[in-house]
């Protein structure tokens, strides 16, 4: 009985082995075979720059480790505060997640016992700016600031002249060679305040006028017709007149139920209606704001026409809703015109709105065409910036806060946000990333920066703007006449005080 | 002695406030959080603001209207019809009506907004279409009925349960003598109740007009102060947007505060207003028989 059952085990145990064998000898022979190995070389020039980057900035990071080491063990933790507010602009703050723990490899690979942790908030709608930035300001006053904060780039002159944030000079000028030299440098422009560079760009980005391919066709354009739009709209051949035109034609027939749309909320997409009048923003010369009085008269009377006249943009587009009045009858092809932004392509896609290939197919975009023939189409930008608190720097952590923001300033690492969200890239090298080539919109768009205008870095810029959204609200409500809107208009901003703003016909 | 934990609340809770509000509307202080003392300068500003003037307008416009509509107006009815039909109906009827007031105001506000919607089905659209009429976009062309009936909805179950509690205090002898003299329920609403509850009436009076003239949180989650310009934007709304609520993170506490602190003197000027004419004084003093 013992014999016959001590000799079961064995049994299965070889007919194990004996299977496993069987299964390796079929799946060599059945398996398709591994591709042969080819060598992938990089341009020589481009590897020994890498090469070298990635040697510098290893060396910084051993520099830091020893200034770290003496702190002992531990763990750093650095607060940094994003905002999207569209949800896809969420690798604003996830690279830093994947920075730390690039840093942290780095670190234990060096022997070092200390590591840094990101604390990270990533605000989304329905939070928005005003709120995002009321919530830093009462952090600050109550001692609990982020270390790092992404903000507009407008905002840069008040923060430095009320001393919330620390000039970065000494900071990009040692890490100059690691990445610094490859920022685009225009954008360098909008960070500078009183001379010093107080902030590094995040992103930047255009903004479009969108239009259904699908629509136009069914209008009667040809093929032809539709790709041509953007290089007319360029050449000034196709102005804000012949958009209300044709936006009419659209509703008078049927087609759509909407014209044009426009953002629901405040923002500062509307002074593109001004600037390709003509306006004025900002004098350079002098540090003021501007405002153009013919330009005004234009686009005040070109927003009641659209809505009182040509009926193209709904009398409720500003009490409306970002889905049900912005994103919706746009990607349903109800609306034909949509004055956006590149991250709503990113917006689109990533909730399902519209696929890539649906966007290809039925969406186009242009610059914001010229008020009247003889004017210049615009668009508008809004670099974000990253700043270092002086909290952070109180703490003693804004090395360690600065390191993190050079590693995320990384044209891969911006490409994930960039691609994922539709902004544009923010550093050369970032154009030649794979991922930011293949994705054709950024490359589309990209001429349009030739032709945008940034927000004044100004600290009453937000009085204007405020001043000018209500004024708009009103005529398209119907409760001011474009005369009665622009006295409105001129009186609010005479208000501001001829300090702050020119005013000039 | 036993007064001063009360003194403490009212000292912490409103005279710091106060005084601290009256200092900032003498500043320009914006997010920099600088004392940079200007004077006049706010005051004058206000004065010369066309859209301070508008707004002026609009807080009279809705304070009367919900005051006299729901406030004190709604709010007597109710409690004349609950209180004069069988008790258990009464109390469920009451009970509904507080509803408004126990829901989350965020909550209670997006119920607004989808009733109010443009869609066909909508709740008022919805209605609309029983009589074969058009979807109207109501927040847009009736924005002050819907600010009034959002807020007076709310504001009605403060008067309806004081007055209920006044009315059902009136002694049933009173009634009881009335109808044995013949009165009709007409006549003893407007004879013997209405003058007895004549207190509890001014009461609410005075104090909802004080809340109407602060109030602003459903403005804010309804219309936001549109849809047009300045349409339905009330003092108390102008001064938060002012000091917290710009899309770019501007703020003006200074002339925000300034706008506040003409809130705290209307109020106070009310107070003593309605302390004179409605003879208040006469509602506190001791009374001279013991009934």
């Amino acid at each position: 009985m013992r014999r016959r059952g001590a000799s079961k085990p064995v049994t299965i145990l070889a007919a194990l082995i004996v299977g496993i064998l069987i299964g390796a000898v079929l799946g060599y022979a059945l398996s398709p075979k591994a591709p042969v190995a080819t060598t992938v070389t990089a341009p020589s020039g481009d590897l020994e720059k890498l090469r070298a980057e990635n040697k510098q900035l290893k060396a910084k990071v051993e520099e830091l480790t020893k200034k770290l080491a003496s702190a002992g063990e531990g763990e750093i933790t650095i607060k940094v505060w994003t905002i999207g507010p569209d949800p896809p602009s969420e690798y604003r703050l996830k690279n830093f997640q994947i920075a730390a723990d690039m840093l942290n490899k780095w670190l234990a690979a060096l022997g070092s016992k200390v590591r840094v942790k990101i604390d990270g908030q990533f605000f989304v709608r329905p939070v928005e700016w005003g709120e995002y930035k009321n919530k830093f300001y009462l952090a600050y006053k109550s001692g609990k600031a982020p270390d790092i904060y992404l903000t507009g780039h407008e905002d840069v002159g008040f923060l430095a002249a009320n001393g919330y944030i620390i000039p970065l000079d000494d900071y990009i000028k040692e890490y100059w060679d690691v990445v610094y030299y490859d920022v685009i440098p225009t954008l360098w422009e909008a960070v500078k305040y009183q001379g010093k560079i107080w902030a590094v760009p995040q992103d930047t980005e255009a903004r479009p006028m969108y239009f259904r391919k699908d629509i136009l066709k069914k209008l009667g354009w040809s093929d032809e017709e539709i790709a041509q739009l953007p290089e007319k709209v360029k050449r000034g051949e196709f102005t804000l007149q012949d958009l209300l035109e044709v936006a009419k034609e659209a509703v008078d027939k049927g087609l759509v139920e909407r014209g044009i749309l426009h953002r629901v909320k405040e923002g500062y997409d509307y002074f593109q209606f001004y600037l390709a009048y003509g306006g004025r923003l900002w004098d350079a010369q002098s540090g003021k704001m501007v405002f153009t009085k013919s330009a005004w008269r234009k686009t005040l009377q070109w927003f009641h026409d659209a809505v009182w006249k040509y009926k193209v943009i709904s009398p409720t587009q500003f009490s409306g809703d970002w889905d049900k009045d912005f994103h919706g009858p746009f990607t349903q092809g109800k609306a034909l015109f949509l004055s956006g932004g590149t991250w709503h392509k990113g917006e689109w896609v990533s909730k399902g709105l519209l696929t890539n290939e649906e966007f290809n197919e039925n969406v186009g975009y242009m610059l914001h065409p010229a008020g009247e023939p003889g004017k210049k189409p615009v668009t508008l930008s809004h670099p974000l910036i990253y700043t270092i608190t002086k909290q952070a720097q109180e703490r003693g952590v804004a090395d360690v806060a600065f390191l993190l923001i050079t590693l995320v300033t990384d044209p891969h690492l911006n490409a994930n946000h960039a691609v994922k969200s539709s902004h544009l890239a923010i550093l050369y090298s970032e154009i030649s990333d794979s991922r930011y080539k293949k994705e054709p919109f950024l490359a589309d768009v990209a001429y349009m920066l030739d032709y945008t205008t940034f927000i004044p870095n100004h600290p009453k810029w937000g009085d204007y703007s405020r001043i000018v959204f209500n004024v708009l609200r009103g005529v398209e409500s119907g409760d001011l006449t474009p005369d009665q809107a622009f006295n409105e208009l001129l009186n609010g901003i005479k208000g501001l005080g001829s300090d702050a703003v020119i005013i000039e016909d | 002695m036993f007064l001063a934990p009360s003194f403490a609340l009212i000292a912490v809770f409103y005279l710091l406030p106060v005084l601290l509000t009256l200092l900032i509307s003498f500043t320009d202080m914006d997010y920099s959080f600088q004392w940079n003392w200007v004077g006049l300068k706010n005051y004058v500003q206000m004065v010369s603001d066309p859209i301070a003037a508008k707004v002026f307008n609009n807080t009279l416009l809705y304070v009367f209207s919900t005051l006299t509509l729901f406030n004190v107006g709604a709010a007597l009815v109710i409690s004349l019809i609950t209180v004069h039909i069988p008790e258990r109906v009464g109390q469920g009827y009451r009970a509904l009506w507080l509803l408004p007031r126990i829901t989350p105001s965020t909550v209670y506000a997006l119920l607004w907004l989808w009733a109010v919607r443009q869609d066909p089905t909508a709740l008022f659209n919805w209605i609309l279409g029983f009589f074969g009429m058009q979807p109207v976009n109501w927040l847009h062309k009736h924005p002050w009925p819907i600010v009034i009936l959002v807020n007076g909805f709310v504001g009605a179950s403060f008067g309806m349960i004081i007055f209920t509690a006044a009315l059902k205090s009136i002694p049933a002898d009173y009634i009881r003598a009335a109808r044995v003299d013949g009165a009709s329920t007409l006549q003893i609403i407007r004879y013997v109740e209405l003058p007895l509850i004549k207190w509890p009436l001014m009461f609410v009076t005075a104090y909802q007009t004080l809340s109407l003239l602060t109030s602003y949180e459903y403005i804010l989650l309804v219309t936001n102060g549109g849809p047009g310009y300045y349409t339905t934007e009330v003092w108390a709304l102008y001064s938060y947007h002012l000091a917290f609520a710009q899309y770019g993170g501007v703020v003006k506490f200074g002339y925000g505060a300034a706008l506040a602190t003409v809130l705290v003197i209307l109020g106070l000027v009310l107070s003593i207003l309605y302390w004179r004419v409605f003879r208040l004084k006469e509602l506190m003093i001791e009374p001279k028989i013991e009934v």
